[in-house]
């Protein structure tokens, strides 16, 4: 006759795949909102992305030897020091949403934070 | 029991693994990204033909700067201040027409000669000089667009006299995009010329574009005042935030947006002026010469032509005024006025 009851084994292995999804959804959860890249181009050609979670420091080749440092840290990207004459850059501050940039006009290169989230607008008028 | 288990895994599998699927690539919208005009370039089109589009659109940028850009010596725009004028060729005529008709419009708040000022203040090389009243005096002797004549496709220049088209441009040249890809067929785009936004049509999906406003007062560019949805039109800002010379002796800062009447930077207690309209040189010109006019001026303006375009103004402490017919179409955290006809 067919046991049709529960065993313990079919429990426990029940409890694990509840335990799994919950810390799947809860790490799904956590990474769409720190899972954004930092992409690097420069003169519009994709030259580096990293992860805005991982904190680290860059050195980024512009055009015509131009260098801008960019700095991860704490889930957000600014360029902490650069070759160029106005350094426009580096008093842009920190950026940390999908759509947020920062742009180098001299050495052009553009940092942007790409995300899955849609972004708030589809251009800024400034 | 079981079974009922069994269904609710089912269920948290298949919510898990939803949420892991990417969006659809199929709608992806074709983007260019350029440096160009002295600044930097987003075009973003949809459809069939959008790459195609893109070549052709980039292509055209390229072709405007050469022709217009004042740091060119080989540009026809350095031509014409070199030899005092000259013979124009289409798209320097349709430009120098829209620029003396805002010229007029304005009375004489947008004018394009206003390069000498801007050189003797440092402003195409960075390195600021702060004009004596004399320097000043000297360079306001050569400035103003009656200094100009056009006859047929040429233009004379009085000696001394220089233009500079720097201020209608990118306006025109996103108006000549949405042209150009009306010819290939796309139905949706939008292109952002270092901060002048226009667009074609509406989002595929069929909903407005959402254009930011930047806050002229943060530092950051990206902190918006607000939001505008928008179709069809050009959405064109003005603000001394844009380019800014400062005196390192005595930290004084000096904008770019010079009123032609006094030389000096303008400064009307206004910190940023967008105008929208669906003629994007005109909104270019339009954006700096309200800006130099200030609010008074600029509100009576528009209320002798408020079919022509619309406009915000944040004025220096932080308050926001709106024409009417965008106030619908505007949204912020902060309250605003509505300018009414």
């Amino acid at each position: 006759m067919k046991d049709r009851r529960l065993r313990r084994a079919d429990l426990i292995l029940i409890a694990i795949l509840l335990a799994a999804g919950v810390l799947m959804s809860l790490g799904a959860v956590l990474l769409s909102r720190d899972g954004g890249t930092v992409v690097v181009r420069v003169d519009g050609e994709v030259v580096a992305s990293y992860p805005l979670s991982e904190d680290r420091e860059a050195e980024i080749a512009g055009v015509n030897g131009g260098v801008n440092r960019l700095v991860i840290r704490d889930g957000s990207a600014r360029i902490e020091e650069a070759s160029c004459p106005d350094r426009l850059c580096v008093g842009m501050g920190v950026i940390r949403r999908a759509g947020q940039s920062i742009i180098c006009l001299p050495n052009r290169v553009v940092i942007e934070i790409a995300g899955s989230g849609a972004p708030e607008t589809d251009a800024v008028s400034e | 029991m079981r079974r009922f288990l069994c269904a609710a895994l089912a269920v948290l599998l298949l919510f898990l693994s939803a949420g892991c699927s990417g969006p659809s690539a199929k709608d992806a919208p074709a983007v260019r990204e350029l440096f160009a005009m002295d600044t930097y370039m987003t075009l973003t089109c949809y459809g069939e033909n959008a790459e195609e589009a893109l070549d052709a659109a980039e292509a055209e940028i390229r072709r405007l700067d050469a022709l217009l850009s004042t740091g060119s010596p080989d540009s026809e725009v350095s031509r014409l201040n070199r030899d005092g004028g000259g013979e124009l060729s289409e798209d320097t005529l349709a430009l120098v027409k829209a620029a003396l008709a805002a010229y007029e419009d304005t009375g004489g708040a947008f004018d394009i000669t206003v390069l000498p000022l801007m050189e003797l203040w440092g402003f195409p090389s960075g390195a600021l000089h702060v004009p004596s009243d004399e320097e000043l005096a000297q360079a306001l002797a050569v400035t103003g667009s009656g200094r100009l004549s056009l006859g047929g496709n040429i233009l004379s220049l009085e000696p001394g006299t220089e233009i500079d088209l720097g201020g209608i441009a990118k306006g025109y040249a996103s108006a000549r995009l949405m042209d150009l890809f009306r010819s290939f067929g796309v139905e949706h785009a939008i292109v952002s010329l270092g901060g002048n936004v226009q667009c074609l049509g509406a989002k595929p999906d069929g909903s407005l574009w959402r254009c930011g406003i930047r806050d002229p007062e943060a530092e950051k560019a990206d902190e918006l005042a607000g939001i505008l949805t928008v179709r069809d039109t050009a959405v064109i800002t003005s603000g001394p935030y844009e380019r800014k010379l400062t005196d390192p002796d005595t930290g004084q800062a000096y904008h770019h947006i010079l009123d032609p009447s006094t030389g000096r930077p303008a400064d009307t207690g206004l910190a940023s002026v967008t105008i929208v309209s669906a003629d994007g040189a005109l909104a270019d010109a339009l954006s700096t010469a309200c800006f130099v006019m200030g609010p008074e001026k600029a509100e009576a303006f528009w209320r002798e032509r408020p079919e022509t375009f619309d406009m915000i103004l944040i004025l220096a402490d932080g308050s926001m005024l709106v024409t009417e017919g965008i106030a619908g179409a505007f949204s912020s955290s902060r309250s605003f006025t509505v300018i009414r006809e």
